[in-house]
């Protein structure tokens, strides 16, 4: 008995000690921050609500957060509807190779996120490569690729693809595939087929896949810094601006708060959307009853 | 067959090296009972998905009620079919998983109804409806995989071993209420199994299959009873196996040598005087006697098994004969008995096969 809690600290100590240290403690004094003020690049710690006053009233914050929100939905949904069919032909017919070709799709992660980005400025910029083909070949280019939001958002996909592929592919491995055959037998056509069986029986997948993007791109402010353009930030582009040359910590700590909140709710409503779990098919794997 | 429903012509499929089917011709008429049986890997799923439209055939042609459906996707063959896992859908209760072909249809809400009722009477799910299939036993299980298979009153039903993951006791309930829908349907069944009592309970007519080959089409009982293929005389009934010469040939009956005694057998194959035979009895039609006879012995066991008992025969030439017969209390172990079978009852083959 003794025993069995000491190994049960010795297993769970280490983890949770990392946990408090370095995500319960920044996030708890990012909380508390928010309620302080800084004054010419100082801190001090006289409690109020005024850096939520200026995020809720200046219509500047409202906007960058309803863009950075409706960012972080087209991204997810985009990657959510291509990542389906590689993710289904990747488990279904990648026989041998499955394993390689889910390590291929995480390439991109091996050059950095910073690289990465450049790279896609040498396809989507004006010098770039798609714009320099349509130039060469007498074509106007393509301003909508260049330093805009399109150009961000399909940074965005590119960077968090994999991570949706992933999530649906892992979901798939559990999948019964011969149930797609019953349906085709009682009379469903391909899609139907797909639509009755393969989308609720892993809706778990595809709304991990969606948390995986979603709450990343929420954040996320590198890509529209070199892709977006000068009207392309995104309030982390914002966010990051007050720990910088503003100094204003106590107000960025308040968009921190922020965000961290909108992405508990984000967590929430994906929960609630798979809802019933009969209804997602987990119960056939010893879940519950 | 007058009112045929379904035909396979010349039908062949291969995967890879495999032969799955080769040169398969079948006609199963309205309201048959028709069991395809044959032991594992012999081909016998590959046909059903062939006919389900879940595998097209490399050469031959299928034809369900007039039309040719060979190259037809299996959703546009409306035919019913029971898988042998069950394969329910998870996530839909037992009412949806049974709705499932009539929501396919877009059937009306009343019509889907009425179905659903009718059949849930019909296989006896009643107040199951909301059901998961987690929450289910394998029997109902079973008996939703049916209904569903049932409930858009197909032209035809396929059934891939349904009973095979079921207990003893509930096979043999099922064998006869499958057969009973069937017969109030008025529907045909294509039944696969590898089990030869659940095919001989069930069906009207059956084929026996083996490496992708149909091996004899025809009646359960003249497959059973007359069998003109060697691998059907030799898996039908778990016969008895004797190997020996032929030493003479009158008609139709064969004699052969086998460890001193003259045994006869209807002769298969063209056996001719001189060729190596084996010859398959089946062990309830050989008679055990107490009295002296040609071929004597003694028993050896008794396996008593209520309605009938299983005498393991020594005979004095030293080989064990099987024999079931109705128990007597003479026949007991260490008994002097001969045993002696009718030719008809025998049936000699070329050897070597
Ligand atoms: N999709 C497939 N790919 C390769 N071989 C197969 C496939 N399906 C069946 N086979 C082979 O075909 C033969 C017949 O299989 P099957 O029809 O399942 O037999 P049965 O149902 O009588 O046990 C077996 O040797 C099996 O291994
Ligand atoms: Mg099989």
């Amino acid at each position: 008995m003794k025993n069995n809690r000491l190994f049960f600290w010795v297993l769970t100590g280490p983890g949770t000690a990392f946990l408090l240290l370095f995500l319960i403690l920044p996030l708890m004094s990012i909380v508390v921050f928010s309620f302080w003020r800084t004054e010419s690049y100082h801190l001090y710690a006289d409690w109020n609500l005024d850096n939520y006053r200026v995020l809720a009233t200046n219509p500047s914050y409202v906007t960058f957060l309803l863009r950075s929100l409706f960012m972080a939905s087209v991204v997810s949904f985009v990657s959510l509807v291509v990542a389906w069919p590689v993710a289904f032909f990747i488990t279904r017919y990648g026989g041998q190779f499955k394993i390689i070709l889910l390590l291929l799709t995480s390439t991109p992660f091996l050059t950095g996120e910073i690289l990465r980005v450049t790279a896609m400025q040498q396809i989507l910029g004006p010098i770039g490569l798609i714009n320099m083909a349509l130039t060469t070949f007498g074509f106007d280019p393509v301003t909508a690729l260049m330093y805009s939001k399109t150009a961000t958002a399909i940074g965005l996909i590119y960077l968090w693809l994999p991570f949706m592929v992933l999530a649906i592919h892992l979901s798939l491995l559990n999948f019964d595939f011969e149930l797609l055959q019953v349906a085709k037998v009682n009379g469903a056509r391909p899609l139907r087929a797909f639509w009755e069986v393969t989308w609720p029986l892993n809706r778990a997948g595809s709304a991990i896949g969606v948390v995986l993007v979603f709450i990343p791109t929420l954040a996320s402010s590198i890509t529209s810094k070199f892709l977006g353009g000068p009207n392309g930030a995104l309030f982390g582009n914002i966010l990051a601006h007050q720990f910088g040359s503003t100094g204003t910590w106590a107000l960025g700590s308040a968009m921190g708060v922020v965000l961290f909140v909108i992405s508990l709710l984000v967590l929430y409503i994906v929960w609630k959307s798979i809802g019933d779990l009969n209804r997602s098919g987990i119960t056939i794997k010893g879940g519950a009853e | 067959m007058s009112d045929t429903v379904l035909t396979l012509e010349h039908v062949s499929k291969n995967f890879g090296a495999i032969t799955a089917a080769d040169d398969i011709n079948i006609e199963v008429g309205q309201t048959e009972f028709f069991a395809l049986l044959g032991p594992s890997g012999s081909g016998k799923t590959t046909m059903l998905r062939m006919i389900a439209g879940l595998e097209t055939p490399d050469t031959g042609r299928i034809v369900i009620g007039g039309t040719d459906v060979t190259r037809l996707p299996p959703y546009k063959r409306g035919i019913g079919m029971v898988f042998q896992d069950f394969l329910l859908f998870p996530h839909k209760t037992v009412a949806e998983n049974i709705t499932f072909p009539l929501k396919m249809q877009r059937s009306s809400d009343t019509e889907k109804a009425e179905h659903l009722q009718w059949v849930v009477n019909l296989v006896h799910l009643e107040g199951l409806e909301d059901r998961y299939p987690h929450q289910l036993s394998g029997g109902q299980k079973q008996r939703v995989a049916l209904a569903r298979g049932l409930v858009s009153r197909p032209s035809l039903l396929l059934l891939d071993e349904p009973l095979a993951n079921l207990d003893r006791e509930l096979r043999k309930e099922m064998e006869v209420e499958i057969r009973r829908f069937q017969l109030e349907l008025g529907i045909p069944f294509v039944y696969v199994t590898h089990n030869q009592e659940e095919a001989l309970t069930m069906s009207d007519r059956m084929a026996i299959m083996r490496d992708g080959k149909m091996e004899q089409v025809g009646e359960k009982f003249s497959l059973y009873h007359n069998p003109t293929s060697q691998f059907v005389a030799s898996f039908l009934g778990s016969p008895n196996v004797f190997s020996g010469r032929v030493s003479a040939v009158d008609g139709e009956i064969a004699t052969l040598d086998w460890h001193g005694h003259a045994i006869q057998a209807r002769a298969h194959g063209g056996l001719k005087p001189g060729d190596a035979a084996t010859c398959y009895v089946k062990s309830e039609k050989i008679a055990i006697e107490t009295d002296a006879g040609e071929m004597s012995g003694e028993i050896r066991d008794v396996i008593f098994k209520g309605q009938y008992a299983d005498f393991l025969v020594l005979l004095d030439n030293g080989e064990e004969v099987t024999v079931s017969s109705s128990h007597r209390g003479q026949l007991v172990k260490g008994a002097k008995t001969h045993i002696i079978w009718k030719p008809e009852n025998a049936d000699g083959f070329p050897a070597g096969e």
